[in-house]
């Protein structure tokens, strides 16, 4: 079993046009272990890409307070690329494209960054491991020989993000926004992605706006996002709630302080 | 160089078996050198290098063992079918043209023995329409001076399938070696081919190269042309490469810059017919701290004419390296095309680079476009593929190589393309 633990986890960043300096995380606690599935709920602009990208290991993400533990050890001092061979994984909500770089051969460059230098996956195997999930998700084999995200549609990105999760299969999955811009059909097989790692080894924290994805991917605990901090942490039907009330009814009914972007 | 040079040209006809013609040449190009200038290439400051080192013409002969050894090593890499021609220094160590061909009249070999044996073909192409002697100071030099060289020929209407491949191996073993080389590509009308060479030094000692490659291509003519320069670090080289393209003549060409050392260079095709074409692709890799200066240019003089540039560059170390895109549109050259892209992509802060278009348009009915930029490593690229376990080096590696990929993707050939890879690469690894 593994756990991933935030500490009264405070998060800065610099303002690239006017530099203005401006905390956005202000001490979110939050602990989850393999085989649970945690969904985060927040209206826009209240911080959840920050925490996920700052668990990353995101540059521009200045930590200012409190520490992020991976099986009990702090990461903040990990780079990106060691912090992933631990066993995080993030699908962003705006994934790079790299042009002149396949997707097939990105997923075997990130596989094999995982394994020793002289244990490298088999061509069978890995074509094998492809052709598996690629059905699972119903996507089309050409897309593994496109070059990575670009040209991609929305839909397809994050498809294309579920692909390497479930290629890579990380202990834990930060997911931001996976349900944005998907229809109804896009987000059941995602879902559905998704739902095939679960297991004792895997744990995830779904990130979204709305509760609709949460009908799919059956959450064990919800936490609600409010003005930088978790405000409220439930079962299943705390998604519920807030579909009925808004976040503008639970800031009320907890008497928070906090601007809403838009009102819903 | 002056008027003691000129006995030497007496040697290279009575020891070297020369014709006159060619001794002329040189006695023409002896005199004129005292008043031409330098070539220009803008914002590239060269001065202080010496791209003529001495007053002699070098004939030398390269040790029997390193011929036999550097012909081994690079024919362990062709197949038996390959149509090639290894020169080790100024010797030429192999020749391969499959009888048929040579039935056809297809040429492959030694320049020199060329200008004996068909001088009726050599002398009106051997710098006179292409490239003139009296260009530059440096065009003379290398008209005095050359040693060594390559021609290839291909009659009116003849198809080669396989890429023609030059090895052209500077040998540095000893100083005092220049490589004066020349390649002289004559295209007749309706022929079509495909000239690959591989340029490389064996040996530590400093020398010149001196690389000129001439491309006279006839009516209707196809020719692509490519190019995978890596001479050493001790090698500094000046090239020129010139194409002449007559109506609907399409010349390609695709290279690698990938010297250790420093480089000035001219790449240019004259599109002298009606609807001629060219399309020429470049990428060039500069690290340490080697300083590389290179003019890719495309004259439209035929009405129709069309012409691209499309460039590449990738910075490492205190590195310089500049692009001037010379788009030159005469007058009378109407329905002409001329567009060109030039990109330096910086992965250094000490490195320097410019890419600038030059674009010379004298004439109102054409299309003509650039594009140009200086960046960094794209940060987010590099995140993305951290986050997914990959190391610095090696997403560095994948974002350099997603930059040249529209020039990789675009080259014909998939062994050139493939060599690029690998070279690339190593010139990376290198650098980490
Ligand atoms: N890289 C950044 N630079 C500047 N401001 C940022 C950056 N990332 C996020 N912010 C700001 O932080 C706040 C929270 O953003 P974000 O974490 O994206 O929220 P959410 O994902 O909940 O919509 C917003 O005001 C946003 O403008
Ligand atoms: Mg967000």
């Amino acid at each position: 079993m593994s756990t991933l633990e935030v500490k009264d986890l405070h998060v800065e960043v610099q303002d690239g046009e006017s530099g203005a300096v401006k905390e956005i995380l202000k001490g979110v606690n939050l602990s989850m272990s393999t085989g649970e599935i945690h969904a985060i709920m927040g209206p826009n602009g209240t911080g959840k890409s920050t925490l996920s990208e700052t668990i990353m290991g995101q540059s521009a993400y200045h930590v200012t307070q409190g520490d992020i533990l991976l099986d009990g050890n702090s990461i903040l001092d990990m780079p990106v690329d060691e912090r992933a061979r631990r066993g995080l994984f993030l699908a962003m909500q705006y994934p790079a494209e790299i042009p002149g770089v396949t997707n097939a051969e990105f997923l075997r460059a990130a596989i094999n960054a995982r394994r020793p230098k002289d244990d490298q996956i088999s061509v069978m195997s890995f074509l094998k491991e492809l052709d598996k999930n690629l059905d699972l998700l119903d996507m089309n084999e050409a897309m593994t020989e496109r070059y990575l995200n670009e040209g991609f549609s929305g839909g397809e990105k994050k498809r294309n993000e579920i692909l390497q999760l479930l290629m890579i299969k990380p202990a834990f999955a930060l997911l931001d926004e996976i349900d944005s811009g998907l229809d109804i059909d896009a987000l059941q097989v995602v879902a559905k992605g998704v739902n095939s790692m679960r297991g004792d080894n895997f744990g995830a924290l779904i990130i979204t706006h709305y509760q609709r994805l949460l009908n799919y991917i059956k959450p064990d605990v919800v936490h609600v996002m409010m003005g930088g901090r978790i405000v409220k942490t439930g079962g299943a039907d705390l998604a519920l709630k807030l579909e009925d009330e808004g976040y503008a009814g639970l800031r009320d009914e907890f008497g928070l302080d906090v601007d809403l972007v838009d009102e819903n | 160089m002056s008027q003691e040079t000129m006995p030497l040209v007496e040697d290279t006809v009575t020891k070297h078996d020369e014709p006159t013609w060619m001794a002329d040449k040189r006695r023409v190009a002896i005199d004129q050198l005292p008043t031409l200038k330098m070539p220009r290439i803008q914002r590239f400051d060269y001065r202080d290098w010496q791209l003529m080192p001495s007053t002699e013409i070098h004939w030398q002969s390269s040790s029997a063992s390193l011929a036999q050894s550097e012909l081994d090593a690079t024919t362990a890499k062709m197949d038996d079918q390959q149509i090639s021609v290894v020169q080790v220094g100024q010797t030429t160590t192999q020749v391969k043209l499959p009888a048929q061909l040579a039935k056809q009249g297809v040429l492959v070999m030694d320049l020199f023995d060329a200008m004996r044996e068909y001088p009726e073909l050599v002398k009106p192409h051997l710098m006179t329409n292409v490239i003139k002697t009296n260009e530059t100071k440096l065009t003379s030099y290398h008209m005095a001076m050359l040693t060594s060289g390559i021609f290839v020929y291909v009659p009116r209407g003849v198809v080669v399938n396989q890429p023609i491949e030059a090895h052209i191996i500077q040998d540095s073993t000893k100083t005092d070696h220049p490589l004066i080389s020349h390649v002289l590509i004559v295209a007749e009308a309706g022929s079509e081919f495909a000239f690959t060479q591989h340029l490389s030094t064996v040996g530590e000692a400093e020398n010149i190269a001196n690389c000129f490659v001439e491309i006279d291509a006839a009516e209707d003519s196809r020719v692509r042309f490519s190019s995978l320069d890596a001479f050493g670090p001790k090698t500094e080289t000046y090239f020129e490469r010139r194409g002449l393209a007559a109506t609907h003549a399409n010349i390609d060409w695709a290279v690698g810059l990938l010297n250790d050392g420093n480089t000035i260079g001219n790449i240019d095709t004259n599109l002298l017919g009606e609807g001629a074409e060219t399309d020429s692709k470049m990428i060039a890799i500069t690290d340490g701290t080697a300083r590389m200066g290179i003019n890719n240019g495309v004259t439209n003089r035929g009405k129709h004419s069309v012409g691209n540039i499309l460039q590449r560059g990738v910075l490492l170390g205190q590195s310089q390296l500049v692009f001037n895109g010379i788009g030159d549109i005469i007058h009378g050259a109407s329905g002409a095309k001329a567009e060109q892209e030039n990109r330096l992509l910086m992965m250094s802060n000490e490195a320097r680079g410019n890419a600038n278009p030059i674009l010379l348009i004298d004439e109102n009915d054409v299309l003509a476009g650039h594009a140009a930029s200086v960046g960094q490593v794209d940060q987010q690229q590099l995140y993305y593929l951290m986050s997914r376990g990959i190391d610095r080096q090696q997403a560095q590696r994948l974002v350099i190589r997603g930059f040249l990929g529209v020039v990789l993707s675009a080259i014909p050939a998939k062994t050139v393309r493939q060599e690029l890879i690998t070279t690339i690469e190593r010139k990376l690894t290198d650098e980490n």
